[in-house]
């Protein structure tokens, strides 16, 4: 392949890996997916019943994995059997597997209710119907966006697996990263917004989610707002980063042109990484001397201050 | 305190003996009329897989009642796991015993785990090694299924051809799982009723089977695929109407809107 072809292959990989990190991350944000879900499940048994989605579709990795391979098969299908063009099969793939996903989001938050019934949480249908296609959108968006990285890799790079099979995997990385990079934000902060900024989650707090919005009762949209400023951007930016590299260093040192290559490669990855390493220790450092938590109270200076 | 449950066993209607015997009886039989007959029943593996799928979610129910809230995802994961090695294992060698030599690779596989789980990392759930056994058939048989379902027999060659080549195996594995370990996830907490657990494994099998017969199109043609994708979506919509009911059933209140439950309703 032309070496500017795969470049611009690579390009419109990580464009869609960006959007598809930010999608991802919303959408379980609006859903109240995997971390900040341990305390929307736990507010009502401390007596703050609330009107929070509560979708415990497993970890956000199987979720998204189940996504992008029901996806991927629905588009393998078409595009084999139908021969619809590529377009096509992906986006109607991906509809099929955000409707899968719908029904899984619905069942989890309606059981989960129904079984804290002792503790007076009741099931909100509106908030259901109002919330399931807001979740079913971002998860096309997400489910789309990987489907067309897993068909990039598979037609233009010449990638050996099967489309089911790298959507899949593709999935659990999604999943994963938008897991670790962007429920911070919303489990952490804005849950706990009434909180002192930067107090931790004290165990006396637990549970105690807000539950009340500037005005009304606060919901996922409201999450998925917040989130949207940073923790949806910056998933987009680490899922995009994660493909972009990890492909980059393949395209600029092609394994198939020879062996050399093929370690230059794996060198360049290895360098990649120390440079990430470096760079995020930096970052901490530099955070922990500015925001640190281990500063002495010094009640006199602050006064003479 | 702990997510999931009041740390004790399990409380059931259905003893977990007539499960096992609608999940072990009914999957095997499933699997081996969908190889049997002609290519239009091949549906039959779907409801092999549902079967599994539901004797999964009920043991899995069993072993997480002790206390295992977050680990609820990850041993639907290890089933299927399991599931796919003894499968594969079991077909390339079994012949027309194929599903019988799998499951008995899965049960010894998951005692193997069942036992490296309780004496080595010292879990302590006095059920543990009987539900690894379970949850290891359940996943093979919910695999053998599905896959029949595509390849419309269970031979390795075909098996390994049409499924594996092809990818639908992600598909078959997350979609297995997900079915096993969705029911019990997803209606987690102290007043979790068993009716409404397993009828959720059924919807999530019928999903699964939906999603297999659309795969079977390619392998099939589309008439065998457009029969497993009725009956799926047949079994699918009376069973989630089956779990809505049983969701306002069990519910401490089911309404179109409102506002939170006031302080004195809370007392």
């Amino acid at each position: 392949m032309e070496p500017l072809i795969g470049m611009g292959v690579l390009a419109l990989m990580g464009v869609a890996a960006t959007i598809a990190g930010a999608s991802e991350d919303l959408e379980s944000d609006v859903g109240s997916q995997s971390n900040p879900n341990s305390q929307v499940q736990l507010a009502p048994q401390m007596m703050f019943p609330h009107r929070i989605y509560n979708k415990a579709v497993s970890g956000e990795p199987p979720s998204n994995a189940l996504m992008c391979a029901i996806g991927a098969t629905g588009a393998a299908v078409l595009m084999g059997e139908f021969n619809l063009s590529p377009l096509f099969a992906l986006v109607i793939g991906a509809l099929i597997a955000a409707c899968v996903h719908g029904t899984y989001a619905m069942t989890s938050t309606m059981g989960r209710a129904a079984s804290q019934s002792r503790f007076k949480q009741p099931v909100y249908l509106d908030m259901i119907r109002s919330h399931t296609p807001v979740i079913m959108a971002y998860a096309f968006i997400t489910t789309f966006c990987v489907l067309i990285i897993s068909y990039m890799m598979n037609v233009v790079l010449g990638h050996p697996f099967p489309l089911p099979l790298l959507a899949f995997i593709w999935g659990i990385t999604i999943g994963a990263i938008g897991s670790s990079t962007g429920d911070v934000h919303y489990g952490a902060e804005r849950e706990f917004q009434q909180f002192e900024f930067g107090s931790g989650l004290n165990a006396s707090n637990s549970g105690n989610i807000v539950r009340f919005a500037e005005s009304g009762l606060r919901n996922g949209y409201d999450n998925s707002w917040f989130c949207a400023k940073f923790g949806g951007p910056v998933t987009g930016i680490a899922f995009g980063m994660t493909v972009f590299l990890g492909s980059w260093i393949t395209t600029v040192f092609d394994p198939a042109v020879s062996i050399t290559r093929g370690w230059l490669s794996a060198v360049a990855g290895i360098i990649i990484v120390f440079i990430l390493i470096i760079w995020n220790r930096k970052i901490e450092v530099a955070a922990r001397n500015n925001y640190g938590p281990y500063k002495e109270d010094k009640p006199e200076e602050e006064a003479a201050a | 305190m702990s997510a999931g449950g009041d740390g004790g066993g399990a409380k059931s209607n259905l003893p977990p003996n007539t499960i096992i015997g609608i999940g072990a009886a009914g999957g095997l039989i499933g699997i081996y009329l969908a190889h049997f007959l002609p290519a239009t029943f091949s549906f039959f593996g779907g409801i092999a897989a549902i079967c599994a799928i539901v004797w999964g979610a009920d043991a899995v129910r069993r072993v997480a009642s002790y206390g295992l809230g977050t680990g609820v995802p990850s041993i639907g994961m290890i089933a299927l796991g399991m599931g796919i090695v003894a499968a594969l294992f079991g077909l390339s060698i079994g012949g027309v015993a194929g599903p019988i030599v799998s499951f008995i690779t899965a049960a010894v596989i998951g005692a193997i785990i069942g036992v490296l789980a309780n004496k080595v990392i010292g879990m302590g759930i006095p059920i543990m090694e009987r539900a690894m056994v379970e949850i290891a058939g359940a996943g093979t048989l919910a695999i053998i299924g599905l896959s029949t379902v595509i390849a419309g027999t269970f031979e390795y060659g075909a098996v390994l051809d049409t499924v594996v080549s092809t990818g639908f195996i992600a598909m078959i594995f997350i979609m297995g799982g997900m079915g096993i370990l969705h029911p019990f996830n997803a209606n987690l907490g102290p007043d979790e009723k068993q009716d409404r657990t397993l009828i959720l494994g059924v919807e999530k099998g019928a999903l699964a089977m939906v999603i297999a017969g659309l795969a079977s199109s390619i392998n099939e043609g589309l008439g065998p695929a457009f029969v497993t994708i009725l009956v799926g979506l047949t079994i699918w919509y009376l069973a989630f109407n089956k779990y809505f009911g049983f969701v306002k059933r069990d519910a401490y209140a089911v309404v179109g809107t409102g506002l939170l439950p006031s302080e004195e309703e809370l007392q």
